[in-house]
């Protein structure tokens, strides 16, 4: 199955991912969107000076983009089956590789950026709630859950990661404060 | 109720005609839009990288696009600018591998890193030390020596509180030295101490014996006393030493050595005295130094100041300091009287 037809069928029928055994080429496609959106979103933050050129910048980025969603992946589904509903992890680090074919706009939309048309940031921000959209209709699809639960499971390892990011914040301002005094 | 009717007249399970062609249909559109938007993707790809290595290439070129000093009356660019590097402190050599303290080394390294930069038009060396050990002082003065040499950039030394001995051995190879009027300065000379713990030794009834292959080899041991010799041997490197201090001042200041010595008995000077005895060019604080560098280096009065701190370097040192004073470090600091030669003053 080639990609396009991977696509579409993953298009017409998202629950596809989670049936076993899953259908040929549907694997490789989840996997060419975190390529293709990564690519995307590399290409974005290079025309920002944001990150350094080569081909090992844009592996660093790749893996960085992999190891997030594996986290998120594993995390998500670990509160799910504490709440009882069941579904396969792996297709949902497959699903979250559909959605980011949508990192595919930033390329267009920070062109319209660079020339000053449009707010980067704003779009930037857009791009980004397009695919947690896309991600929350996705895990209602692969999980029996209502969109608010569905919802709160997505929030709720960005809302550790942010915790844990204060958290160290604070005890490196106390530390340095330590330091000083 | 027309549509049931045809359904039971075509009988169970069986499909409207035009039921198939539908979904068939709505597939190849989407698959001919994906492919659309594919080929779009790819394209904004091919663009986007176009015009990143377009920039990248400028940015490449753009120095030798804009290097606007070849020409004559634009030599003077916005930023421009005088360095200010500390020294601060007792000079000494410092462990190589900690960027962060200012041992001889890295203070070395400053000023060549410094003295490199384009913009960088003058140095100013803020001195407030009482010197340290001969070798560091001479590295840092050495470093002075080849910085001018190679970029013939002007270095003014400016003295805070103390500046005296080692600390006026490195600003005796700037070109101009500006001191506070009641800056303490001076003490030309060298000193070697020891300390002498053989009564208290005797006392606590410990002995230490040297097997040695010369009579010299443990010169300066705190264990007894010392040999007319060894004094001897002692004082004709402090003469040496001495003399090679006289030779910087005197080259640095343009003064014959005679003279020198006679201001070289160890005193220390205030600013004004030393100013007076022509040690010192003139009286002032930082901003008048930066001033003096400014004029040197053609950037005129109140140039744009370049600071030697890197904030970096600053917590790595503040972290050292704390986490040292958890450890021995301190305490081996403050119990460590090897004897050394050095060009310091000891009256703080």
């Amino acid at each position: 199955m080639n990609p396009f037809t991977a696509l579409e069928n993953f298009l017409e029928r998202p629950e596809m991912l989670a049936e076993e055994p899953r259908p040929a080429g549907l694997g490789r496609t989840g996997l060419l969107g975190y390529f293709a959106g990564t690519l995307g979103l590399f290409a974005a933050l290079r025309m920002f000076s944001a990150v350094p050129p080569g081909i090992m910048s844009f592996a660093v980025v790749l893996l960085f983009v992999l190891a997030l969603n594996y986290f998120l992946a594993s995390s998500i589904h670990l509160f799910m089956d504490f709440t009882g509903a069941r579904g396969g992890a792996g297709a949902l680090f497959l699903a979250f590789g559909y959605t980011d074919y949508f990192l595919a706009l930033l390329v267009p939309l920070t062109f319209f950026a660079k020339l000053e048309v449009l707010n980067g940031f704003l779009w930037f921000c857009l791009c980004f709630l397009l695919v947690v959209y896309a991600r929350v209709r996705l895990i209602r699809g692969l999980y029996p859950v209502s969109a608010n639960k569905a919802l709160l499971s997505l929030c709720l390892p960005y809302a550790a990661l942010g915790a844990v990011g204060f958290m160290a914040f604070v005890y490196s301002i106390a530390w340095l404060v330590w330091l000083v005094v | 109720m027309e549509e049931q009717n045809i359904g039971g007249a075509a009988g169970p399970g069986a499909r409207p005609p035009e039921a198939q062609p539908a979904p068939a249909a709505a597939r190849r559109g989407a698959a001919l839009w994906l492919k659309i938007i594919a080929a779009l993707y790819v394209l904004s790809l091919l663009a986007a990288y176009a015009v990143i290595g377009k920039a990248d290439a400028a940015r490449k070129l753009k120095p030798k696009d804009l290097d606007i000093s070849k020409f004559a009356g634009l030599g003077k660019e916005k930023k421009d600018a005088v360095a200010v590097i500390p020294l601060y402190g007792a000079i000494s050599q410092g462990e190589s591998t900690r960027s962060w303290e200012r041992g001889s080394q890295q203070l070395a390294r400053r000023i060549k890193t410094m003295a490199a930069k384009k913009e960088v038009k003058a140095i100013v060396l803020d001195i407030n030390s009482p010197g340290g050990t001969v070798g560091a002082v001479q590295e840092i003065y050495s470093a002075v020596l080849k910085a001018k040499a190679e970029t013939k950039k002007p270095f003014i030394a400016r003295f805070g509180e103390v500046s005296a001995s080692g600390g006026y051995y490195v600003a005796a190879a700037c070109d101009q030295i500006v001191s506070h009027p009641g800056t303490i300065t001076g003490s030309i000379g060298v000193i070697f101490s020891v300390g002498n713990f053989e009564g208290l030794m005797k006392k606590i009834g410990y002995k230490s014996e040297a097997i040695k292959s010369g009579k010299f080899k443990d010169i300066g041991s705190m264990t007894r006393e010392m040999t007319p010799d060894e004094r001897r041997l002692l004082q004709a490197m402090i003469d040496d030493s001495y003399e090679q201090f006289v030779k910087a001042v005197s080259d640095g200041r343009k003064m014959p050595a005679e003279q020198v010595k006679l201001l070289a008995d160890g005193r220390i000077y205030t600013g004004r005295q030393a100013k007076e005895a022509g040690l010192v060019d003139m009286l002032g604080d930082l901003q008048d130094a930066v001033d003096k560098a400014g004029e040197l280096g053609g950037l005129g009065k109140n140039p744009r100041v370049l600071s030697d701190t890197d904030p970096f370097e600053n917590l790595f040192s503040l972290i050292d300091t704390k986490l040292s004073s958890f450890g021995t470090k301190s305490l081996v600091d403050a119990v460590d009287t090897a004897p050394s030669l050095e060009y310091r003053w000891y009256g703080r």
